[in-house]
């Protein structure tokens, strides 16, 4: 580890001169914020706050942070759950809340420039305004574009679509001695050299400073609709996913909820849901341009979850009813956080061993004196294991039970071919996974990688490997 | 009641938009390109009907009025648990106004082998009129309650509902046959299911036509209606009023301020 120094009041002056005076905080309120971000670790504060306005001013900051040995933590809106944007040595919180620029939305080229600020929801409208789409959905539209990218979020399509990697075209990046490098752009084929872009995309902010981004975009289907299916057993839910898949239809949406998380949503958002009465939930989404279309997808996916044993299926056809559904599905990690103390588990598997993985996973539960909850993108294997601490456990056995669990459903996805992190990432809470999962050769290459970006290590240190 | 009530739902197909836009020059709205749905207020009294029926038995029809492809509206409604589904349908019936709707729907609901209770929705998104409801219960020559909110008894014969008006809740016992109308705050509408739709696709849809009702021309569609449409506007939007509370005192002197300020005295 390299020896990190602290902002001097000169240094702290210089930067000042560089974003102005107001976009430099260390009030306690600003470093408090800064500190943390939605995952259980504690807080990290900086030293101090530093918002750039543009990438002019990264560069100049990163230069100088450089040069001073000081560590610089990148963050978007603080919505990861590993940890990732804790300022774990201190230092510089770089935020980049205010580069949150929509800058160009490229019709003959289907592509949209953004900085790294802007938010998902906002890329969403501005986007779907003019009959486009950016299908990345992950569930946090608060989240930055940023953050998405660091962390190659996935979300609620990538089953029909695909990962934030796969919308990524360009990228705008400040490297760690403050050179700015362009990597990939509007070009829809590239295949000159290394793909330097694909490094940086699910680095964590480890590699560089992303400052603008070209994200790739298709036309936007016209309709969507989706089905809400109750199941009499947890397993035969599973099955049912492993099934829809074998049967060549592409839903862009396929979740599984259990009761737990069912009857938690509606006492969080106060609102009833279609059914509650069920051991376990399917919502399976589709879209497309032509009623017929939709309507023989829909019906598919239907009949098949009901010859996998399904009560029945709940159709929400209506936009609002969709969104109500879809309310509760995102919701579901700010519902449980509210309520209970918990980590989460991000598991990613084949598909075809859902149904072991749930089943199995109950005794992992039960063997750590844990309440265990899955809430998946079943359709692409990616299961979020909720842990949460049963009432009777006292606060100084949690951590301890906490990580027991996590590590045996991390080693219970290795043993079936699965990986560790879907689409959360390591950060610093799940960095000692990550040699498990791919050895010590593997995590050498990577180390190599960052010293050939970072030699001094500077910035976001600490996280992804321990 | 031991073998149940008969319940009708009248219902009407209306474009799923919550802008609805209209040609000027004719007056008509724009169905063009827009989904066609349950009117959002319908599927309230849908699911009133249909928790009724869970719990004293019974049958419940669906009926509405319109062209042959708003036979998917009462699909929708089979699809969400109705038993039958009744499609007046003629181009005799077109062009009608509320009055002229909701005597032609009275002749139809006396066609379809009788009734106890008459669930409508307060009112449609497209229209917007609230009146077609209360109109039928006077073409049928039964009481009818508006804005029902809860209803707390039912059977044998009667029914105790509660309504939220102005001044209160008010709490009614009527008689049965009873129309009634009900608004939003009644109670969640379920979803139609995919069971529930399989079924609806092979649901035979029962026609009636001016055939069958064999009412004077002049008293259906266009000829039968007593208004017409000669201007359509954009509502005028009202700011909210202010609402001041406080004693008596408290209200005088914020009256008195107020008056002041606006330079009234």
């Amino acid at each position: 580890m390299p020896e990190y120094n602290k902002v001097t009041p000169e240094l702290w002056k210089q930067i000042e001169a560089i974003v102005g005076t107001e976009n430099v905080s260390s009030s306690p309120e600003d470093l408090e914020k800064h500190a943390v971000d939605e995952s259980p670790l504690e807080p990290h504060p900086p030293q101090l706050v530093v918002r750039p306005g543009s990438t002019e001013e990264v560069s100049r900051v990163m230069r100088l942070a450089n040069e001073n040995m000081v560590p610089v933590t990148p963050q978007g809106s603080r919505t990861g759950l590993s940890g990732a944007s804790h300022p774990i040595h201190g230092g510089i919180a770089l935020s980049l809340e205010k580069m949150n620029r929509i800058l160009e939305i490229d019709e003959d080229n289907l592509m949209a420039t953004v900085e790294p600020g802007a938010l998902i929801s906002e890329i969403h409208e501005a986007t779907e305004a003019l009959g486009l789409y950016y299908p990345p959905d992950p569930g946090q539209d608060s989240g930055s574009i940023g953050g998405n990218i660091s962390t190659n979020a996935g979300g609620m399509r990538a089953m029909k679509y695909g990962v934030t990697r796969d919308f990524v075209n360009g990228l705008e990046v400040v490297l760690a001695d403050g050179e700015v490098i362009e990597v990939g752009g509007k070009n829809v084929k590239d295949s000159t050299g290394y793909s330097l872009i694909d490094l940086i995309i699910g680095s964590e902010g480890t590699l560089g400073v992303v400052t603008r981004a070209t994200l790739r975009l298709i036309p936007k289907p016209k309709l969507t609709s989706l089905i809400y299916t109750p199941f009499t057993s947890t397993i035969d839910a599973a099955k049912a996913v492993k099934e829809i898949i074998h049967h060549k239809i592409l839903p862009f949406g396929l979740e599984y909820m259990q009761q737990h998380t069912v009857q938690t949503m509606e006492k969080y958002l106060e609102k009833k849901l279609p059914d509650n009465s069920h051991p376990a939930y399917l919502i399976v989404a589709v879209e497309a341009d032509t009623p017929e279309e939709l309507e023989r997808q829909l019906e598919t996916a239907g009949e098949i979850c009901l010859e996998m044993g399904a009560v029945d299926a709940y159709i929400a056809d209506t936009a609002s009813r969709q969104q109500l559904i879809w309310e509760a599905r995102k919701g579901v990690f700010d519902a449980y956080i509210a309520m209970y103390t918990l980590d989460e588990a991000d598991v990613c598997i084949p598909r075809n061993r859902i149904p072991e993985y749930v089943e199995r996973a109950e005794a992992i539960g039960e063997k750590h004196g844990v309440l265990l909850v899955p809430v998946g993108h079943a359709g692409d294997g990616n299961l979020h294991y909720n842990i949460l601490k049963l009432e009777e456990t006292p606060m100084e056995e949690w951590p301890e039970l906490m990580e027991a669990a996590l590590s045996d459903l991390i080693d219970m996805s290795h043993e079936m071919g699965g990986t560790a992190s879907g689409e959360h990432g390591l950060g610093y809470t799940k960095r000692r996974y990550l040699e498990r999962e791919v050895g010590p050769r593997q995590v050498d290459l990577m180390k190599a990688i960052k010293t050939a970006f970072d030699p001094n290590g500077i910035i976001n240190p600490s996280k992804v490997w321990p | 009641m031991s073998e149940g009530l008969n319940i009708v739902v009248p219902i009407k197909q209306v474009p799923e938009t919550t802008e609805v836009q209209f040609d000027e020059e004719t007056g008509r709205l724009i169905r063009e390109g827009v989904a066609a749905i349950i009117n959002p207020f319908d599927e309230y009294a849908i699911e009133e009907a249909l928790s009724i029926k869970e719990k004293l038995g019974g049958v419940v029809k669906a009926i509405t009025m319109g062209p042959p492809w708003a036979a998917d509206a009462l699909r929708d409604a089979i699809a969400m648990g109705a038993d039958e589904g009744w499609l007046a349908t003629d181009r005799a019936f077109a062009g009608a106004d509320t009055w002229a709707t909701s005597l032609t729907l009275a002749r139809c609901i006396e066609r379809m082998g009788g009734y106890d209770l008459v669930i409508c929705g307060l009112k449609t998104t497209d229209g917007d009129t609230g009146q077609t409801g209360p109109e039928m219960a006077e073409h049928l020559d039964i009481p009818h309650v508006c804005y029902v909110n809860e209803i707390t008894e039912i059977g044998d014969g009667r029914v105790v509902l509660k309504r939220n008006m102005d001044e209160g809740i008010e709490t009614l016992e009527a008689s049965l046959p009873l129309l009634i109308t009900v608004g939003k705050d009644i109670n969640q509408p379920r979803l139609a299911t995919l069971r529930g739709r399989l079924k609806a696709k092979k649901a035979e849809i029962k026609e009636i036509t001016n055939n069958d009702l064999k009412m004077n021309p002049k008293e259906i569609g266009l000829d039968g209606s007593f208004t017409r449409v000669v201007k359509l506007f954009e509502p005028e939007t009202h700011e909210a009023g202010e609402v001041v509370e406080g004693t008596p005192d408290e209200l005088a002197e914020a009256i008195l301020a107020k008056l002041q300020e606006c330079k009234v005295i």
